[in-house]
């Protein structure tokens, strides 16, 4: 009779462990800083909702295979992409509209995030901004434009077009050549005559780091959420605040069609848009918050893309403008610059 | 042989079915979705492939740089192997050691050596700099020289060694005997060293050809996306077009150039017969 309330409690515990564990959230997010993500939010979250989560990693194009692939029956209950890749999966009918009322913290986002791609199929959870980097020492950046000025040359690498930064330069430099918004056909010839002028078209901002580490580069347009990697620089690295203002994206979160996890997945996305987990996520200077009530000091703000007045001075693409533009985009870098 | 031919493919049954099953069988499916179409069976993913400028660029500039591989490193090759096998027994082990130590080395590190080494800040051009041969320093990472000198250091331990076990079955007395019968040093190496070493040519060719056709770190590093090789395009269409169609046509087509160089070598190696 002695053993027999410690074994029912054993056997309570274990059940709860066991149900515990039956509640999985496999959730597709981007690869970076995810030490950063599982102290701020992936471990909390865990703790609050008695469930695991399931990380699935990878660059945009795998994850995003991996989701049309399985969409019969899904195998990501919840993903984090960017907001033109949110709205391709969108067309092609892979994911649902989603259900603001069960998100809390939903009101608290800047009007922009709410409904980024339109019938409520994302709900945006950080904005950043892209401007050029620079080294102060050796020249002054004040229109996007200078990027294809001869003082520049051979010293410039350009976002590779199939990226997400590809684009956002487009547009700038369009704005910097007087152009029509969203035909980029000129600017792309533009850099073609200039290709010779230009390094590399990199890929990743950890290759562009690289490359002004070693004073290959000394000017590259990248996104803000990379600016960590050359603020710790011994080189003197600055942002520039060119004369057509700096470009902008937001990433967004998506919901699986018929995934039947959603109660689950509209939990973690409400949680990620808390004001606490936003605060801790912008603090870690992992990503900037899409939530207004997010307070930071100012040293973090100077680090991040932080505060209605700079969310609303971004020049932000348009995501269908992307999706229908980006293959014929493409095929005239190919021919024009790639050559 | 203690063998007999049933127990030697009983032997032999498990490794062939391995590659069978895990090699061949998904190598086949793969290189098979570059033949079809919604309608059937088609070379619309060859035509289309071809008939884009960057496609014919890329796949031009992989023939020239494989070749120029491929030919430099046997003109080296020849020069280091002769060295190698004059070397006595002790001398011969430890230059031989060092020209199969890089193999010994992951090719993102020797890559990476290369980026220190031609770099704008690197020990070639402040050299270039220092010499007084150009004021500033001169772009040489992203260009085909880089991708040329990283394929060629990457590749040439394979040529030598090739060359270097084909040339000690050179018997002893012929290189001397040619000589003492009046051959000048080019005549003994058109007329003597190549033809008895062509075996050891052919694998050697073959082996830096395919190498550099199908490195894959090298070029996208020295390179990037301003000197496209064939397998930085396959990399490319998968991983960022999600295009499986390209990429299947640009794997057959490096197989194809594979097997048609280690034909093209073979046959001329028999041709001088």
């Amino acid at each position: 009779m002695k053993l027999t309330l410690p074994i029912a409690v054993a056997l309570c515990a274990l059940t709860g462990t066991a149900m515990a564990a039956d509640k999985t959230l496999t959730i597709s997010v981007y690869s970076f800083a995810q030490d950063a993500y599982k102290k701020a939010l992936y471990d909390p979250f865990e703790e609050i909702c008695g469930c695991d989560l399931v990380i699935e990693t990878g660059n945009s194009v795998e994850r995003m295979a991996k989701i049309e692939a399985n969409a019969d029956d899904p195998v990501i209950d919840m993903a984090v992409i960017s907001s033109h890749d949110a709205l391709s999966l969108a067309r092609k009918g892979l994911i649902a509209p989603l259900d603001t009322s069960k998100l809390s913290s939903f009101d608290r986002l800047y009007p922009a995030a709410q409904d980024p791609i339109g019938n409520n199929m994302a709900v945006g959870y950080t904005f950043y901004a892209s401007s050029i980097v620079y080294r102060k020492d050796l020249v002054e950046i004040e229109s996007w434009g200078d990027l294809l000025d001869k003082k520049l040359a051979g010293n410039v690498a350009l976002p590779n077009i199939t990226g997400t930064q590809g684009p956002l330069t487009l547009m700038m430099l369009d704005k910097a050549m007087g152009g029509k918004p969203d035909d980029f056909g000129p600017v792309i010839s533009e850099i073609g005559k200039k290709a010779d002028d230009i390094v590399t078209f990199y890929s990743r901002s950890s290759e562009l780091a690289q490359l002004m580490n070693q004073e290959e580069v000394i000017a590259a347009p990248v996104g803000r959420f990379a600016w960590s990697r050359f603020k710790g620089s011994p080189l003197p690295f600055a942002w520039a605040n060119p004369a057509e203002g700096q470009a902008g994206g937001m990433n967004v979160m998506i919901m699986t069609k018929g995934n039947g996890n959603e109660e689950l997945a509209y939990k973690l996305m409400d949680y990620w848009i808390s004001t606490e987990v936003q605060t801790r996520i912008a603090e870690a200077l992992i990503d900037s918050p899409a939530n207004m009530d997010v307070k930071v000091s100012q040293e973090v703000a100077d680090n991040l893309t932080y505060g209605a007045e700079l969310i609303e001075s971004l020049n932000i693409l348009d995501p269908a403008t992307i999706i229908d533009n980006r293959e014929a985009w493409v095929e005239q870098w190919n021919a024009d610059v790639i050559k | 042989m203690f063998l007999n031919t049933r127990e030697g493919l009983a032997l032999a049954l498990p490794a062939a079915f391995f590659s069978l099953l895990l090699f061949l069988v998904p190598v086949g499916i793969l290189l098979s979705e570059a033949f079809q179409s919604d309608t059937g069976w088609t070379l619309s993913g060859y035509t289309d492939f071809f008939a884009k400028p960057l496609n014919q660029v890329v796949f031009f500039r992989t023939l020239k740089l494989g070749v120029l591989v491929a030919g430099t490193a046997a003109v080296i090759g020849y020069a280091a192997a002769f060295c190698i096998v004059n070397l006595g027994p002790t001398a011969r082990g430890r230059v031989f050691g060092l020209v199969v130590l890089p193999l010994m080395i992951s090719p993102v590190a020797r890559t990476y050596a290369w980026i220190v080494i031609l770099g704008r800040t690197g020990i070639v051009n402040d050299a270039i700099v220092g010499l007084g041969l150009s004021e500033t320093p001169i772009r040489l990472l992203f260009t085909e020289t880089a991708v040329f000198l990283g394929l060629l250091q990457l590749f040439m331990p394979l040529m030598i060694i090739s060359l270097v076990s084909a040339m000690e079955n050179i018997p002893r007395d012929v290189i001397p005997a040619a000589r003492v019968l009046g051959a000048s040093w080019l005549q003994v190496f058109v007329r003597v060293i190549l033809p008895l070493t062509k075996e050891g040519l052919v694998i050697g060719g073959t082996l830096v050809f395919t190498g550099a056709l199908t490195a894959y770190i090298t070029p996208a590093i020295l390179g990037g996306s301003k000197v496209l090789m064939l397998e930085t395009l396959l990399y490319q269409r998968v991983n960022v077009a999600n295009d499986f169609v390209s990429a299947s046509v640009i794997a057959m087509i490096l197989m194809v150039m594979s097997f048609s160089a280690n034909l093209l070598l073979k046959r001329i190696a028999s041709a001088r017969r």
